[in-house]
């Protein structure tokens, strides 16, 4: 297997050579990179699993209002809260979108590694803005892994990030840097037409979304490639203190994100990727920013309703205006409030 | 000739066939509907439940009419084995309903019978009863996902519609 990957290695600095190419960056074509990094995110998975060749037992305690008081006796670094999840009943299963372990907020399939107490979130808890934050995450990295798939080989695509919208901005957004040549390129109607479908494609193939926490030098060989995803690791290696980086995968697409991930990808019913605006900085190359607008299965809305969350939608959501939108309402708030206490 | 099959096929026709004799069937309903009035809440059988349901609200019909009224009360008289009962007919569920036109009973399903007959029970009550509610409506919490983006709609359409004010004014 090493000599395939050192084969590989070969090859494409052979096809690089053609290239004025930077040293690091080998290998250019973006398939390779994908399964660069699938490799490295498998093989990381399997070395971390191997630090446990026997089964150690954990108790995990329910402390949920369904079944009060429960101990569950799960595999140490092998169970995940899907698994606690399946002790319970089917209803967890199908309708808990994050787990609660000792009271920080973990993906569903992620490992547990020690003795806890455990609780789940679902769509329609009394304050779910954890799992709809989750959700958003989730959206936004099915839309950048479709983004990434879309563009013919010669065309390059930079995934920028996934900046932090509130939900009731109403859409979802990824940055993105196209190639040179598609900056007076518009995407029309069809073409998010067409990305709508392959981000319906991804979401009936039903992917679970694996997580894996990594040291940041593993992370960084695996982004090589694109200084923005660098930025944002070495940006995540200095907050953490261990230097520790959470990555997801579904499918074939590794991304860093800043939290939790929904389950899998079936949790999402009506997706619809709606625009792109063109967002003003001060650097050279053009950032593009795609939105989207999605509902999960538990929460699906009619088709009036939906199309009006489309239209709006496909207005450009930037940090100002969620900013000024938050000051507003806060206002309102407060001016409420002055009235009620005016009014007594 | 096919009898059994004919006998056996009963299209349109309303009334359920309760009881030994069609006059037992009517004394069985009107008991459950005096139980009714005077209990406002009761668990039966749902074919009974069901069949009693009409009578209830067309007795609450008739008394709507007011006491004075001669065929009210002769329908009263039947139709309440406890002559007590005629009385808070008359007095508190005749102006209790006074402003809905129509269905002043709920009928809700229960699990079936503990007894060996399994049978489909009923939980049937007059709206407006003392007791605390059969369903409590569960409505979603307002943070949900989709009441977020509802709730943003409406405040960017408010926003579009209102005349939009300077900053600085006084409100």
């Amino acid at each position: 297997m090493a000599a395939r990957w050192a084969a590989r290695c070969l090859r494409a600095g052979r096809e690089a050579r053609r290239f004025v190419s930077t040293p690091s960056a080998s290998r250019l074509t973006s398939e390779e990179i994908i399964q660069m990094r699938n490799e490295l995110f498998t093989k990381e998975k399997e070395r971390q699993l191997s630090l446990y060749p026997r089964i150690e037992k954990i108790e995990v305690k329910y402390t949920g209002k369904s079944h009060p008081g429960s101990l569950l006796i799960m595999n140490k670094a092998l169970s995940t809260p899907y698994n606690c999840a399946m002790h319970l009943s089917e209803w967890h299963c199908k309708k808990s979108v994050l787990a609660l372990v000792d009271g920080e907020v973990w993906d569903m399939y992620r490992p547990l590694t020690k003795s806890c107490e455990i609780q789940f979130l679902t769509f329609k808890d009394e304050d779910p803005e954890e799992v709809n934050k989750a959700y958003w995450r989730s959206c936004a990295m099915i839309m950048a892994c479709v983004l990434k798939q879309a563009f013919k080989d010669e065309y390059s695509v930079n995934l920028v990030k996934a900046p932090e919208v509130p939900v009731i901005s109403g859409a979802f957004c990824y940055d993105v840097i196209l190639d040179n040549r598609l900056n007076d390129w518009q995407p029309t109607k069809d073409n998010f037409n067409s990305l709508t479908k392959d981000a319906s494609k991804l979401i009936y193939k039903d992917l679970p979304f694996e997580t894996l926490q990594v040291e940041a030098k593993v992370a960084r060989e695996m982004f090589q490639h694109n200084k923005y995803k660098m930025e944002m690791i070495e940006q995540k290696a200095s907050q953490n203190m261990e230097g520790i980086i959470t990555l997801h995968r579904f499918g074939d697409f590794v991304d860093v994100s800043e939290g939790p991930h929904i389950p899998r990808t079936s949790f999402c019913f009506q997706y619809e990727i709606t625009a792109a605006h063109n967002l003003q900085t001060n650097q050279s190359e053009l950032i593009r920013r795609f939105q989207g607008v999605s509902l999960p299965v538990h929460l699906r809305a009619h088709h009036t309703v939906w199309h009006k969350l489309l239209e709006r939608s496909k207005w450009l959501v930037t940090e100002e205006k969620i900013v000024e939108a938050a000051a507003e309402s806060h206002e309102e708030k407060g001016g409420m409030e002055e009235e009620k206490t005016l009014s007594i | 000739m096919r009898l059994s099959l004919a006998a056996a096929i009963s299209h349109g026709r309303l009334y359920r066939r309760l009881g030994p004799s069609p006059r037992a069937r009517l004394d069985l309903l009107r008991n459950l509907v005096t139980a009714l009035v005077r209990h406002e809440r009761l668990e039966a059988p749902w074919a009974r439940a069901d069949e009693m349901r009409g009578y209830a609200e067309r007795l609450i019909d008739y008394a709507k009419r007011g006491d004075t009224d001669e065929r009210a009360m002769r329908m009263a008289n039947f139709w309440l084995t406890e002559k007590d009962l005629i009385h808070k007919l008359f007095k508190v569920l005749a102006p209790r309903f006074q402003p809905h036109p129509g269905s002043y009973t709920r009928l809700l399903q229960i699990p079936n019978r503990d007894g060996t007959d399994r049978a489909k029970m009923a939980v049937i009550e007059l709206k407006g009863n003392p007791y605390p509610p059969l369903v409590r409506p569960r409505r979603d919490s307002d943070k949900t996902l989709l009441n977020q983006l509802l709730k943003g709609y409406r405040e960017d359409s408010r926003r579009q519609a209102a005349p939009r004010l300077p900053e600085g004014t006084p409100l």
